[in-house]
């Protein structure tokens, strides 16, 4: 019984909290609704000259006209309507809806202007294909001004910051309009929304437990019913508020609960919480904060990938955004837009990067170990500098460095009697530029981990080879190598990923110039989200195909990488 | 590391090869300085690496610029910076201390899949999370403001805090906690009592490390923070050589002013830095 009820307890929040969510949900759906209505109801009466209706800002505004100081900026005016105080400028300041006001009468014109261009252009386009004469033709254009320029041309929607009001916006009828109208305007204000039913709640949680505690008693299946029905009976009011999607969710999580509890399982994990109390609370902190900052956006960033973004609105496009990335997007393989392009340019980026900090880190370390060479502790202080200067700050100063006419490559080349290039106006080039800049910032690491190594060899080793006559390279071969390979393998694993994304370099130096095409995957991802007209549906399906492809890459390449290393 | 020295020639041409080497390292370095300090309009970073005179006009300049509302810029972002990355570090540190300590000494289930989730979360790109991070700050109204911007620097902290600390409790000896067992002291009065205190250069080390990388951090605050008077130093550093604008006079000055902070810690923790990157890999 008291285990039936603690199950039943844990589900019930959950289904507490979907309900709450479609309660929500629901309610916001119906209130814009509501408030939509009511705005399009004011705005027929302002048109039509009839009083509006009570919380409703009705207003008239006069069309734009150039100021007289100023003729670039447009004025309006403004009325209250149905008012008694007379026209007035409409301006910031006047009244907190001003701004608004404005904005909204400028996208009607705008609207009008567009929606008036095309009917009339696809209506003379039209006459001339019937060859209709004058006279046939003046009617039809007359209803095409009617319809397209005045009539159709409303709009109703909820305003866009989050106060919870509706505006309707619509051009005036000219046979009643006041003096000057031109259009009219209403604006409705915020209701309460409806207040959470408590007592709902309550009483159905209370119905439930009693139902769960009803099947407990009965024991044996009827538990399992009684749990069933226990959380079903919360999703009577999701039933009644018309959310299909909780009523589902809470159904299949009651029978979840009953298949679970049959199974033996919740008893099992409340033992097991139980055993592992302590290290579950001092585990807390941190699972709930990567739970809330880490899981919950990387899921809503796969959801999203699935979604178009327009102006502020999201569509459900299903694979789309996958779909016009792996197709390329219809475009030529050799174009900087092209997914495989950009994939191949990543590759060799990471490839070129990795083995020049290798080969330069493994040669400085070799040199550095030395046991001749004096200075060694300055010199090695000396080559961590670029690792020590913010990588944000050392792309910049490469890139001052590449900089046109004014930078120091032109005068060295210059002076070493080159031409000067324009660095970011080729491909090779820029993309040169950016592994020149990549490499002087992240050989240090490979060279400190490989010192590392070097330092764990024993020097017997290298005497006896000597006493037995092997060479240099024999050594080298045989005995430095075998002990370098196991801890550069991972420091190549997490160079390689650090590389992948080195997001700094591309973006500050190169910026993908020329046209995009040194763009890696993580800066063309970014580039989709906020400098190609805001698609993040296509940026987030970007991060989701970057985040496989890095998953494969620690799950089978680190492996590759790794095994090399230990086998030797 | 043979005993025998090798032909002078062969040391020689060593001795040569490191000099040049360290130049190309330090040219670079020694270029920024220079322009800090140039007179005049820098449109470039120039090859000569002495000035053609001295001038502290660039500084001038960053510390005097004064914002819309008269308040002086630099001093806006540097407080900007200094207040995000503390408050990412205090958030990193205290939230990870125990839960490092409870994947270090306890077993669990889900104790394996946890550490993976920890190292997989730190070792890949917070740019990732960028976009929704985006879309639900701009949803709840946190862009541009400096709880936003360390709730999304916390992504990356925590598990950062999370896998060096575990790497400094394994190092320190079970004996004593055994011990405090024994006579009967609870988990929790253990790990505030005797974890904590001799973990303290353990945890200093990762603080500033995690006050380092939000130093640091470009592009999350270049993204997120796009009101002038919310801007960190690297947004404002990165805002005087844009497209439009090239003062690398400017950028030389605040980049000097805002590295040598962090450049002077890195030396002091170098020796903690490999250790601790590669162990994860490793051992995960």
């Amino acid at each position: 019984m008291i285990r039936q009820l603690r199950d039943f307890a844990i589900a019930g929040v959950v289904a507490l909290l979907i309900a709450t969510a479609a309660f929500v949900a629901v309610r916001n759906r119906e209130l814009s609704a509501r408030q939509v209505e009511l705005a399009t109801r004011a705005l027929d009466a302002a048109i039509a000259g009839r009083p509006t209706p009570p919380d409703v800002h009705a207003v008239i505004v006069s069309a734009a006209r150039p100021s007289a100081k100023h003729p670039t900026l447009r004025r309006r005016e403004v009325l209250d309507w149905p008012g008694t105080t007379p026209w007035r400028p409409l301006a910031a300041g006047g009244s907190p809806d001003d701004k608004l006001i404005y904005d909204a009468a400028a996208r009607l014109d705008r609207n009008a202007e567009t929606s008036c261009a095309t009917a009339r252009a696809g209506g003379e386009a039209l006459i001339r294909q019937l060859y209709l004469g004058d006279r046939l033709a003046r009617p039809l254009r007359a209803s095409i001004a009617a319809d397209a320029c005045t009539g159709r041309l409303r709009f109703q929607e909820m305003l866009r910051d989050s106060t919870g009001r509706a505006i309707a916006v619509g051009p005036l009828d000219h046979a009643t309009a006041p003096r000057h109208g031109d259009i009219a305007i209403a604006i409705t204000t915020p209701t309460a929304p409806a207040p959470y039913p408590w007592l709902v709640i309550i009483g159905v949680f209370g119905l439930g437990a009693a139902l769960a505690a009803a099947g407990a008693l009965a024991g044996g299946n009827k538990a399992k019913l009684g749990t069933f029905a226990g959380i079903g009976a919360l999703a009577i009011p999701c039933i009644l508020w018309g959310a299909p999607i909780a009523t589902t969710a809470i159904l299949i999580l009651g029978a979840g609960l009953a298949l679970a509890q049959h199974a033996g399982l919740t008893d099992r994990t409340m033992r097991g919480i139980k055993t592992h109390r302590t290290a579950l609370s001092f585990l807390a902190p941190a699972a709930v904060s990567m739970l809330l900052l880490v899981a919950a956006p990387f899921v809503i960033g796969l959801v999203l990938g699935f979604y178009d973004h327009h102006q502020g609105q999201w569509t459900f496009v299903g694979l789309d955004n996958f779909g016009e990335i792996l197709s390329g997007g219809g475009r030529p393989l050799d174009d900087p837009l092209n997914f495989w392009f950009i994939l191949g340019v990543t590759v060799l980026w990471t490839v070129a990067n990795v083995a020049l900090h290798v080969s330069l880190g493994v040669i400085l370390a070799l040199a550095l170990s030395r046991s001749w060479l004096r200075g060694k502790g300055v010199l090695r202080m000396l080559f961590i500098l670029p690792w020590a200067v913010p990588n944000y700050i050392t792309a910049l100063i490469w890139k001052g460095i590449f900089e046109n006419e004014h930078g120091a490559m032109a005068s060295i080349l210059d002076y070493c009697g080159l031409e000067n290039v324009d660095w970011f106006g080729s491909w090779a080039t820029s993309f040169s530029a950016n592994v020149i800049t990549n490499t002087w910032l992240g050989f240090p690491f490979m060279m400190v981990v490989a010192l590392g190594a070097l330092e764990t060899i024993p020097k017997e080793l290298y005497e006896a080879a000597s006493v037995d006559g092997a060479s240099a390279w024999q050594r080298f071969r045989h005995i430095t190598m075998p002990h370098l390979k196991p801890a550069l393998g991972p420091a190549v694993a997490l160079g390689s990923i650090w590389t992948f994304n080195m997001f700094n370099v591309i973006f500050l130096v190169s910026k993908g110039d020329p046209g995009g095409s040194t763009n890696i995957l993580v800066t063309d991802a970014y580039r989709w989200a906020f400098e190609r007209g805001e698609r993040y549906g296509m940026a987030a399906a970007y991060a989701t195909i970057i985040f496989l492809i890095l998953l494969l890459w620690t799950v089978f390449g680190t492996r590759i990488v790794r095994s090399k290393g230990e086998a030797s | 590391m043979t005993s025998k020295k090798p032909h002078w020639l062969l040391r020689t041409l060593v001795y040569v090869g490191l000099i040049v080497a360290v130049a190309v390292v330090l040219y670079p370095v020694i270029l920024v300085c220079k322009t800090a300090f140039a007179p005049g309009n820098q449109l470039g970073l120039s090859a000569s690496p002495v000035p053609d005179g001295l001038s502290t006009e660039h500084f001038r300049e960053l510390f005097g610029a004064e914002g819309s509302d008269g308040e002086l810029l630099f001093l806006r972002h540097a407080a900007n910076s200094i207040i995000v990355a503390l408050l990412t570090t205090i958030v990193g540190v205290g939230l990870s201390c125990t839960a490092a300590y409870a994947l270090s000494r306890f077993k669990f289930p889900g104790r394996k899949a946890g550490l993976t989730m920890f190292l997989v979360v730190q070792m890949f790109p917070a740019t990732l999370l960028l976009l929704p991070l985006y879309v639900i700050l701009n949803k709840v109204g946190l862009l541009n403001s400096i709880a936003g911007l360390v709730l999304v620097y916390a992504t990356t902290a925590i598990p950062f805090c999370v896998w060096t600390l575990k790497g400094y409790f394994d190092s320190l000896p079970r004996e004593l906690e055994e011990a405090a067992r024994i006579d009967g002291a609870s988990q929790w009065m253990i790990f505030r009592k005797i974890i904590l205190p001799l973990a303290r250069p353990g945890i200093a080390v990762t603080a500033l490390f995690s006050f380092m990388t939000a130093w640091n951090e470009f592009i999350m605050a270049s993204t997120f923070m796009t009101n002038q008077s919310r801007y960190t130093l690297p947004v404002l550093i990165q805002s005087s050589v844009t497209e439009h604008t090239a003062d690398y006079g400017l950028f030389a000055a605040g980049a000097v002013v805002t590295s040598i902070p962090v450049m002077i810690a890195f030396y002091v923790l170098q020796r903690y830095l490999v250790g601790g990157l590669t162990a994860g890999a490793v051992k995960g």
